[in-house]
């Protein structure tokens, strides 16, 4: 399933000339892992894990502290790059339903993109675009383009994957003093994506905190072990039950200069969610 | 010295059906050398032409990094004192500024990947040869705005036809939502399968406001006025260009795949000939050893006689050379002919679809070219000579050397 999404991917060209890119680009570090001088990375400092703690359901409880059976939430969308002399900022509004992998997102600004929606109705992701009143299917090879201009992926979007049922979860040991919250020891989990999963990691390693469970970081790893980018959750707050990272930083290793961090404005777990808004038909009605 | 060739030439003749079985084997030999080369390099150049003329052409003007990234990030200028110098250069046939770009084009529920090139409609005519791939339509028109040409199989692929509207959706340079309806003006036939189904063009005005671009370019293509000067040409236009803002590139260095394949071709080809040409030294070497061990008698009488052997040596060298120069001659008179007839009547093979898939994966018409280079009929000629030279230095070493009184004995 993976090659067959990456043989579907490669026929573009743009993946294609990304792909030779990323080879070019880890000739270096492969060469480097042959002759036994790879860097040890941050796993030599790593302690064991206590005995009895199980990675799924550390993984759990990371997933839990993010999304619910029914999640909407309100966000702005900060998008940094060195060709834009003042940063982009896209605020939208987002209905889930984890079970039946439904969502909706809407465009709220700025007003050129006020009213574009994204609704993903398992396996299908559709857009709906108001100004020409157009709604066009995003077919799977376009998974990983960038999302309205930022370093997140329509993939990232969507959320095609479970973290929890596509992965296979290995806990590498307790991360005494996390680079992004120093005070709070971390447990680093290992996702490897299992053999059918609807994956384009190589592996994800996480921080998520040993007390609370909150996720404090992603590093994305490509299929030859190269790391691509990196996701750092902070402005860690209560809601209900719950302890939520409000802002979310993306940063890809592979562009200088870009980065897109998402804030929360506000979020309803457990929501109550209309089936109607997960139609077609929603999807057109632009609330401009 | 007359002598010697005349006596030469009298030998070559005393056995008429050896010499000619040898001299037909020749004129074979050179006939399939000059036939084949001149294949290779007619097939060759219509294939990078073909590439250089639905692609980037033969030099490549573009932004620093461009060819590593190929993304908006890497952009240049065609400023006027640069179309200037490029219009004054008379190693440029042609040139024209484009803006290279990715996106998706979008009908009903059909949504497909493109690479979306701006193109100045007038400028692109003396470079590329896509607006005469025109099936039905016409190709973008100066004054027309928002019009797209499609290739033929992405236009079956989205369902649409000329005058239909088409969504293209993409990121903006800006990085906001690019998106606007286009509407079909033509259809073009690609040989080359995946333009064939992921090639749009639009005006390069419209696709600069598209991508909210500005004055902004990723290339200028140019059409050099002699192909094989396009490394030459690349050169000259790169020492005069700020390296700091844009680069010339030949086409082997945008096309580094297309490159290798003709060398790796190439080298295969000479391959194939060397072991011909092994074959016609054994049949010389063959024929020379077998005259002159039938005359051992002959050569110990003249030697007897005061004939130095440094002169029976020459003898046989050009018995060698006469007989290889025979071959020589009427193969090139046979195979130049043909050739020239083949150059001017190229052979489609319009019945053939396996042969036409194996064209359109290097991105070419299925049609046998023929291209005569004086190059390659010296370069077959000289090496046939070569092969008799060496073919012939043992018999005539043979011939040469004994005493005598030995040789008459040993009869």
């Amino acid at each position: 399933m993976l090659r067959e999404i990456f043989a579907r991917l490669s026929t573009q060209p743009e993946v294609q000339e990304r792909n030779r890119r990323l080879l070019r680009a880890l000739s270096i570090p492969l060469a480097l892992v042959v002759c036994g001088l790879a860097p040890a990375g941050s796993a030599a400092e790593l302690l064991p894990a206590p005995p009895g703690s199980d990675a799924k359901e550390i993984a759990r409880r990371a997933e839990d502290s993010l999304r619910s059976a029914r999640t909407t939430l309100d966000a702005s969308m900060t998008v940094v790059s060195p060709r834009l002399s003042a940063p982009r900022v896209v605020r939208f509004q987002s209905w889930e339903e984890r079970d039946t992998k439904r969502s909706m997102v809407r465009i709220l600004s700025p007003a050129k993109d006020a009213g574009t929606g994204f609704l993903k109705l398992h396996p299908n992701l559709w857009m709906f675009v108001p100004r020409v009143e157009r709604t066009i299917r995003i077919p799977p090879s376009m998974m990983l383009q960038s999302w309205m201009g930022s370093d997140m992926t329509n993939d990232d979007l969507v959320k095609e994957s479970s973290t929890l049922d596509d992965y296979t979860h290995t806990l590498l040991g307790l991360d005494p003093s996390p680079e992004s919250n120093p005070e709070l020891p971390a447990y680093v989990v290992e996702y490897i994506p299992n053999e059918d999963a609807p994956v384009v990691w190589g592996k994800i390693v996480a921080w998520i905190e040993q007390e609370y469970g909150t996720p404090l970081q992603q590093d994305f790893y490509d299929e030859d072990g190269s790391l691509l980018r990196r996701m750092q959750f902070s402005d860690v707050r209560a809601v209900g039950e719950r302890r939520v990272p409000f802002r979310w930083s993306m940063t890809p290793l592979d562009k200088e200069g870009h980065s897109t961090t998402i804030e929360i404005e506000s979020i309803v777990f457990d929501a109550e969610i209309e089936p109607a808004i997960f139609t077609k038909r929603n999807l057109r009605k632009a609330r401009r | 010295m007359n002598l010697e060739w005349r006596l030469a030439w009298r030998n070559v003749w005393r056995n008429p059906r050896r010499t000619g079985l040898t001299v037909s084997a020749t004129v074979f030999a050179v006939g399939l050398l000059v036939l084949m080369s001149a294949l290779s390099t007619g097939m060759w150049e219509k294939i990078i032409d073909d590439s250089v003329s639905m692609g980037s052409g033969h030099v490549t003007l573009t932004g620093p990094n461009y060819l590593e990234e190929r993304t908006l990030e890497e952009f240049t200028y065609l400023d006027a004192p640069l179309a200037a110098r490029l219009e004054e250069n008379p190693a440029v046939a042609g040139f024209a500024p484009r803006v290279n770009a990715f996106g998706l084009l979008s009908e009903a529920d059909v949504t497909r990947g493109v690479m979306v090139i701006g193109v100045d409609p007038a400028a692109e005519r003396t470079v590329s040869s896509l607006p005469d791939r025109i099936e039905s339509g016409r190709f973008l028109e100066k004054g027309k705005t928002r019009e797209i040409v499609l290739g033929g199989r992405l236009a079956e692929i989205l369902g649409v036809k000329i005058g239909d509207q088409v969504l293209l959706y993409s990121v903006a340079y800006s990085l906001e939502s690019a998106y606007d309806l286009f509407s079909v003006a033509g259809i073009m036939r690609l040989p080359n399968p995946s333009l064939d189904r992921g090639l749009a063009l639009v005006s390069l005005a419209d696709a600069q406001a598209f991508f909210v671009y500005g004055d902004r370019i990723s290339e200028v293509a140019i059409r050099a006025s002699e192909a094989s000067a396009s490394t030459a040409l690349a050169e000259q236009l790169g020492s005069s260009l700020d390296p700091e803002k844009i680069e010339a590139h030949a086409w082997p260095e945008v096309m580094p795949d297309l490159a290798q394949t003709v060398v790796i071709d190439k080298l295969g080809m000479y391959m194939m000939l060397a072991i011909l040409v092994i074959v016609v030294a054994f049949g010389i070497f063959n024929t020379i050893l077998m005259a002159v061990l039938e005359r051992k008698r002959e050569f110990g009488v003249v030697l007897a006689l005061g004939l130095r052997p440094r002169a029976i040596f020459r003898i046989v060298y050009f018995e060698s050379i006469l007989l290889a120069g025979v071959g020589l001659m009427l193969g090139l008179l046979v195979a130049i002919p043909g050739v020239l007839y083949l150059q001017a009547n190229p052979i489609p093979l319009t019945n053939s679809e396996e042969m036409a898939a194996a064209f359109a994966m290097v991105g070419s018409d299925p049609v046998i070219y023929a291209k005569l280079i004086p190059e390659n009929p010296i370069f077959s000629g000289l090496t046939i000579l070569l092969v008799a030279l060496l073919a012939a230095f043992y018999p005539a070493v043979r011939a040469s050397r004994g005493k005598p009184v030995d040789v008459l004995r040993s009869l």
